[in-house]
């Protein structure tokens, strides 16, 4: 097998024609994790067992002639913020070191019954808090294409396993751009669905109005299968929407030509690398010369939206991780004598969270805190709209919105480590996406050395369609 | 706004989140957070009295007020760290020193 060329469709037809076995496939994998990951340190740990016995299933299927799901065998791999029952789910966190899931999640739930093949769980940024997985409590995951520098984040795992062949597929979450951005660092493709589309019940929660589980994969076409492997309402997650369950649009690369892409003035500006300008600019040309018609659309209140998410991050933060207290998942490691419950939580919360959690929880603390609420949260909330309106009226304007995704290209390890403000600044074009709740897709530019630049598309709420079929155009354009 | 962090608010705030900081962390702490909190001060040139704090265009996702059983059937239980027959266990609640 050549793991490098393998894509999923590539997989399915290899497995159908017995070129290899799902067993094979996944030993291959876990061989290749094995030896590729003692540099990359893209996961925390790995599933050899379940992975096989999910193998063997498959291939007693293929024995049996039975129909395979599209994803049956396929080798993924998985965020460990994202639940499988009975096994360790970290968050990247120290305080959840000995966690084990009770139930999984929606999206693993949904996995298992296609039959795909888990081989592990990859590390990401303390509770996915981050742009570089080097917040993470256990290891720095480099990024493949250059060891010295970071996969992107907070789903660095992910990406780095996918762009280094150590999966074929991947899932990430994505609360201000943790999928395209480590998609785009690590060179492949990342979707970060509509929030509602993808269930959320089973992902630990960071900031649950933002977050929205997704996939990293090789191609637009494998990240389509594994979005359609995953999408769809769970009335355990309340703000996962009906409208999922409806058949996405089929792939019409052909119609993709008339989809008009809007181009906001307000992403290319000040802040902007300039080489990144440059890429996407040729990703733009690109689509020209196929035939689709760009013009320029306003986004307004976009320098607002930065500002305003790190205030309404760290609000849902402090609510959600007042969860981990030391009594409810798994971490009591030493009982002083005479020490009460409220002890626990002090010391367990002082010495089990890490820089970035605690800062955030503190920011949370303070801008809901009585006398600063509406200076703070309420005026957040206000300016949320605000970018949400400008989305809507660029929407009636345009089919779909093409911008960058990181304004820098990938940066060194320990570059920016000491400076959170320069790291949330990374986020600056993928949180407006996850503010007005809509749809992204990471691609590559046609840029990719020295190190790769990626851009996104936007689309309208639940039209990852749209955005997946201009995609695909786009990936045949530059295939050639 | 004046920038409102400092060294007692920070501490209060800490405790409010209960979380017990680690030497070293105060002092880092209280320079991020101003530094954020100063970036956070542009939002204010921005008019948002005509602006609903609410989210726009959505709506609230209710269930029927009925009896149910636990989705999960009390397997969270066993994420406990102690339990001594079929109780979960936790530390006492009051001090026996200052009766707190």
């Amino acid at each position: 097998m050549d793991l490098s060329k393998l894509t999923i469709s590539e997989f399915q037809k290899g497995l159908r024609a017995k070129e290899w076995s799902a067993t094979e496939a996944a030993q291959t994998y876990l061989g290749a994790i094995e030896t590729g990951d003692l540099d990359i340190k893209a996961y925390l740990r790995t599933l050899p067992e379940s992975a096989l016995q999910t193998a063997a299933t498959v291939d007693q299927a293929i024995a049996a002639g039975e129909i395979l799901e599209p994803l049956a065998g396929v080798p993924l791999a998985l965020k460990d913020n994202i639940l499988v029952e009975g096994e360790i789910a970290t968050a990247g966190s120290k305080i959840l070191e000995n966690y084990r899931a009770a139930y999984d999640a929606h999206v693993v739930e949904k996995l298992k019954a296609a039959r795909a093949v888990i081989l592990g769980k990859t590390n990401l940024d303390e509770f996915a808090m981050g742009t570089s997985t080097e917040n993470s409590a256990y290891q720095i995951t480099r990024n493949p294409r250059d060891l010295e520098r970071v996969p992107g984040g907070s789903s660095g795992g992910s990406a780095a396993a996918v762009a280094a062949d150590m999966a074929l597929g991947a899932l990430g979450s994505d609360t201000g751009g943790s999928i395209r951005q480590p998609a785009s660092f690590c060179g492949i493709v990342g979707l970060k669905p509509t929030y509602g589309s993808v269930s959320r019940s089973g992902l630990i929660a960071m900031a649950s109005s933002l977050d929205q589980i997704g996939s990293l994969a090789k191609n637009v076409s494998d990240a389509r299968l594994i979005f359609e492997a995953i999408r769809g309402y769970d009335p355990a997650d309340a703000s996962s929407s009906q409208q999922s369950d409806e058949p996405l649009a089929p792939f019409d690369v052909a119609e993709a030509k008339n989809l008009v892409v809007g181009w906001p003035e307000e992403y290319f500006v000040q802040g902007l690398n300039p080489q990144v300008g440059a890429a996407i600019e040729e990703a733009r040309r690109v689509l020209e010369k196929a035939g689709v018609k760009v013009k320029s659309v306003a986004l307004p209140h976009t320098r607002y939206a930065l500002a305003a998410y790190y205030i309404i991050v760290p609000a849902e933060v402090s609510a959600n991780l007042a969860r981990f207290d030391g009594i409810r998942y798994e971490r009591r490691t030493r009982n002083a004598e005479r020490e009460t419950l409220k002890d626990v939580y002090f010391r367990t919360r002082g010495e089990g969270f890490g820089p970035e959690p605690k800062r955030r929880i503190i920011l949370g603390t303070f801008v809901l805190s009585s006398g600063y609420y509406d200076a703070y949260y309420a005026k957040a909330q206000a300016v949320r709209n605000l970018i949400r309106q400008d989305f809507n009226a660029a929407f009636r304007a345009v089919d779909v919105i093409m911008a960058p995704v990181a304004p820098n290209p990938p940066f060194k390890i320990g570059e920016k480590i000491n400076d959170p403000l320069a790291l949330y600044l990374e986020d600056v074009f993928t949180l407006p996406v996850n503010m007005a709740g809509l749809p992204g897709l990471a691609l590559r530019t046609p840029v990719q050395e020295p190190l790769p630049i990626g851009f996104q598309l936007i689309g309208r709420h639940f039209r990852e369609a749209d955005i997946l079929n201009l995609g695909q155009l786009y990936e045949n354009q530059t295939a050639a | 706004m004046p920038n409102p962090i400092d060294k007692t608010t920070l501490e209060h705030l800490a405790r409010l989140a209960r979380i017990e900081l680690q030497p070293g962390e105060e002092e880092k702490f209280i320079q991020d957070l101003r530094k954020i909190l100063d970036y956070f001060a542009e939002l204010q040139e921005l008019n948002t009295a005509e602006v609903s704090p609410g989210e726009d265009g959505l709506k609230n996702a209710f269930r029927e007020d009925d009896s149910r059983r636990g989705t999960r059937e009390g397997r969270g239980a066993k994420s406990f760290p102690e339990s001594q027959r079929g109780f979960l266990k936790v530390p006492p609640v009051f001090s026996a020193e200052n009766g707190e």
